[in-house]
């Protein structure tokens, strides 16, 4: 097998661990905040389809050109991911639906909505845009990319976007854990009836984790659908939402093992699609390694390896005020 | 305070309990009826046509006509099977959200019984396939309720990872064990299984009734309510059914009164799987014959959208069902004669189900609310502590939430 099989294999995983980690991060701040995001695939999708067309729009039809016109439709993306999970906040945090229940109707509602904006978007087209959309130029990175031997593959012709998730984790982990806010955050997620005895409003602190977690959702879908595949296909997310997921709760909602996990199942998910021929690899089917994820994950929540310890408070109803 | 003064209007107001949770849930459906479509009016008539005219096409579309109606029904069918699949599990405080990978691994247990058994009689061969169908749906469910058994892992969690991984396995064995045996050389164009046996199908019940053999109407809908019924007899008459609500509504207290949680969460699995296992039935045995790639997903995430729609009830879970298919069919009335994208329909089942689920849950705890109140007027709760702090316009709605507080506290 060729070496450079295995460096594409690494730069197809960079992009496979931006979608996973962004949207990871996303429900690490809206679980440890105490409210459980299972919607975090819906939450993709919209982005996938608001991104794909806030890209087209601010490069083409306001003429804004390269880098800010994509770079706004990315942030559109993630705009529209916050405001459908403002519909999650309110459910489980002013009318205190049950987060599950609520999750599984944002994934539901999703599909049809992206349905819905896309006939839209472009021009009656219900389950995708045409093709070739504009993306921000690809990026060698520095240093990595002049290693001789085939290494180099790997960290070339990238979207900045990655760069972006890599360094992510500085300002998040900081935040979560340097600054009052997320400190107060976490709080919310622990032990909201403490948080709110030192004058904290738990809810507020929810609807900013909630949000959050749809904006980094929706940052990922509009990464995926405008940056890596250049137009928006329904079904495109393929379940990355629930990969992400999965890393979240191995991580034990912790961002920096999250950045571990998230390439991880990016790796798995790259190996199909380049390993095919390796040793051993080329014995299963692909789809057999498409499940190790998933399965990884069933064994570590059912205690098999490790411990995982989710925030104390979530998925649990709060009934401190706020409510309606 | 005189007890006979207080108990004597409250024996005049008190209704029994689950006539007051009756009306409690039909004012809640209808209230969110009522939301779902009054958005749906200011929908179509920010695309300038006239609601009146749109829901009326879309009600002449699916009940106008016999066709309509077969349609509808053939919709219901499965979403009857998933919906009452979900509501099982949720009885007993399980949330099976595996139900789509449930009905997903069944298709190919069931397939590989039409393939590999293909020689038995045609009627023996459809019970042999249904059973190989429910099956599949009992393996696939058992892997979630023997791991939050055994290990308290949360059944959530591992099913929603068991439904990715059901995707997988579906694509497997449509690429391999189960591949289209005259499949053209070279690329993969028509990926799906053999052709089932003319035999393994389940009949057309559309002819009887006049309906178009397109709409694919089987006597899957017998079974589906058939199911129904059962399931309500067995929630309501049997003894799994009496430890199964036990165990939802209060674990500690069901424990206390020797009932088995694990064995009783294990067995709602297992029935749900089964159940879940006939969702897929439709689709293969009915309507194409064999399992295509392009297979319907969802159903089972559609199964729980009707399964609060039906508030959990069999019976309910019926209506819901056909509900959800007369909007549904409505799609093609938009197609043919509307400006309004045939996804507003989708939009509108979704506004439905955010409506239905917001609406039952402030039913829930205003009912709570209530006969907790009663409760403590009637002396077994104090509730006479004096106007409280945070009592101000909504006062006598926070002075109950906080005696559900209370209850809730000392009831786990």
């Amino acid at each position: 097998m060729p070496f450079t099989d295995i460096a594409v294999a690494l730069q197809i995983s960079f992009t496979y661990f931006t979608i996973i980690y962004l949207t990871g991060l996303g429900g690490l701040f809206s679980e440890r905040s105490g409210i459980v995001n299972i919607g975090l695939e819906g939450l993709m999708i919209i982005g996938t389809v608001t991104g794909a067309f806030g890209a087209r729009f601010f490069t083409d039809t306001l003429e804004l050109g390269l880098p800010w016109g994509p770079i706004l439709g990315l942030l559109f993306g993630a705009l529209c991911g916050a405001i459908f999970a403002g519909v999650h906040a309110v459910a489980t945090i002013s009318f205190r639906v049950d987060h599950i229940v609520s999750g599984v109707v944002i994934n539901l509602v999703a599909i049809g909505l992206a349905r819905f904006l896309s006939s839209a978007f472009f021009n009656g087209q219900s389950t995708q845009s045409d093709p070739g959309g504009p993306h921000l130029d690809r990026l060698d990175i520095p240093f990595l990319s002049s290693i001789p031997g085939g290494v180099d593959r790997a960290f070339e012709s990238l979207s900045p976007m990655v760069l972006v998730a890599a360094f992510m984790v500085v300002p998040v982990w900081y935040a979560l854990n340097r600054l009052r806010w997320g400190l107060r955050l976490r709080s919310c997620g622990e032990n909201p009836e403490a948080t709110r005895s030192l004058g904290v409003s738990v809810p507020l602190y929810r609807y900013q984790g909630v949000l959050l977690s749809g904006a980094f959702a929706g940052l990922s879908g509009a990464f995926l659908a405008s940056e890596i595949i250049g137009n928006w296909r329904e079904g495109q997310t393929l379940g990355l939402g629930f990969i992400a997921l999965a890393a979240l709760i191995l991580s034990n909602w912790n961002p920096i093992r999250l950045m571990f996990f998230a390439w991880l199942f990016g790796f798995a998910t790259a190996i199909p699609l380049r390993l095919n021929d390796a040793p051993v690899i080329s014995a299963l089917p692909p789809q057999f390694i498409r499940m190790i994820p998933y399965v990884v994950t069933i064994v570590a929540i059912a205690g098999f390896v490790g411990r995982v310890r989710p925030p104390a408070a979530a998925g649990r109803a709060y009934e401190g005020g706020g409510g309606v | 305070m005189a007890t006979d003064g207080v108990a004597a209007p409250i024996a005049v107001r008190s209704r029994p309990a689950w006539v007051e949770g009756l009306v409690g849930q039909l004012l809640a459906l209808l209230a969110s009826l009522g939301i779902a479509v009054l958005a749906g009016s200011l929908l179509i008539v920010a695309y300038g046509e006239n609601p009146l005219e749109v829901y009326s096409s879309i009600l002449d579309a699916s009940m106008g006509s016999a066709d309509g109606i077969g349609y509808v029904l053939a919709i219901a069918t499965p979403l009857i099977f998933a919906a009452l699949a979900v509501a099982v599990c949720f009885k007993g405080g399980l949330f099976n959200i595996g139900v789509e990978g449930q009905y997903l691994v069944a298709m190919v247990t069931a397939a590989w019984a039409e393939i590999e058994l293909g020689f038995l009689p045609g009627p023996i061969l459809v019970v042999v396939v249904l059973l190989a169908a429910m099956l599949g749906g009992m393996i696939w469910a058992a892997v979630p309720g023997i791991l939050k058994v055994r290990t308290g892992a949360h059944e959530v969690v591992t099913t929603i990872m068991m439904n990715q991984i059901a995707i997988s396995l579906v694509a497997w064995a449509i690429n391999f064990p189960l591949k289209f045996s005259n499949a053209p050389a070279g690329q993969n164009v028509d990926l799906r299984t053999d052709q089932f046996p003319e035999g393994g199908l389940v009949g057309d019940l559309g002819q009887y009734f006049g309906v178009t053999p397109g709409a694919h109407l089987s006597w899957l809908l017998f079974l589906a309510i058939a199911a129904a019924v059962i399931v309500w007899f067995m929630i309501r008459r049997t003894r799994l059914g009496f430890e199964a609500r036990a165990v939802g509504a209060s674990p500690g207290s069901a424990k206390a009164g020797g009932v088995s949680i694990g064995r009783t969460q294990l067995r709602l699995f297992l029935i749900s799987g089964a159940l879940a296992g006939l969702v897929g039935m439709q689709q293969i045995l009915a309507d194409r014959g064999h399992l295509p790639q392009n297979y319907v997903v969802f159903l089972g995430f559609t199964g729980i959208a009707v399964a609060f729609l039906g508030q959990n009830n069999a019976i309910g879970i019926i209506f819901a069902a056909i509900l959800w298919g007369v909007l549904s069919r409505g799609e093609v009335a938009l197609q043919i004669q509307s400006e309004v994208p045939r996804e507003f329909i989708i939009i509108l089942q979704g506004i439905l189900i955010l409506s239905v689920v917001i609406t039952y849950q402030i039913a829930k705890r205003r009912l709570a609310a209530r006969q907790l109140q009663r409760a403590g007027a009637a002396g077994e709760l104090d509730d006479s502590a004096g106007p409280d702090d945070e009592a101000g316009p909504r006062g006598p709605e926070m002075k109950g939430r906080e005696a559900f507080e209370a209850a809730e506290g000392s009831g786990t």
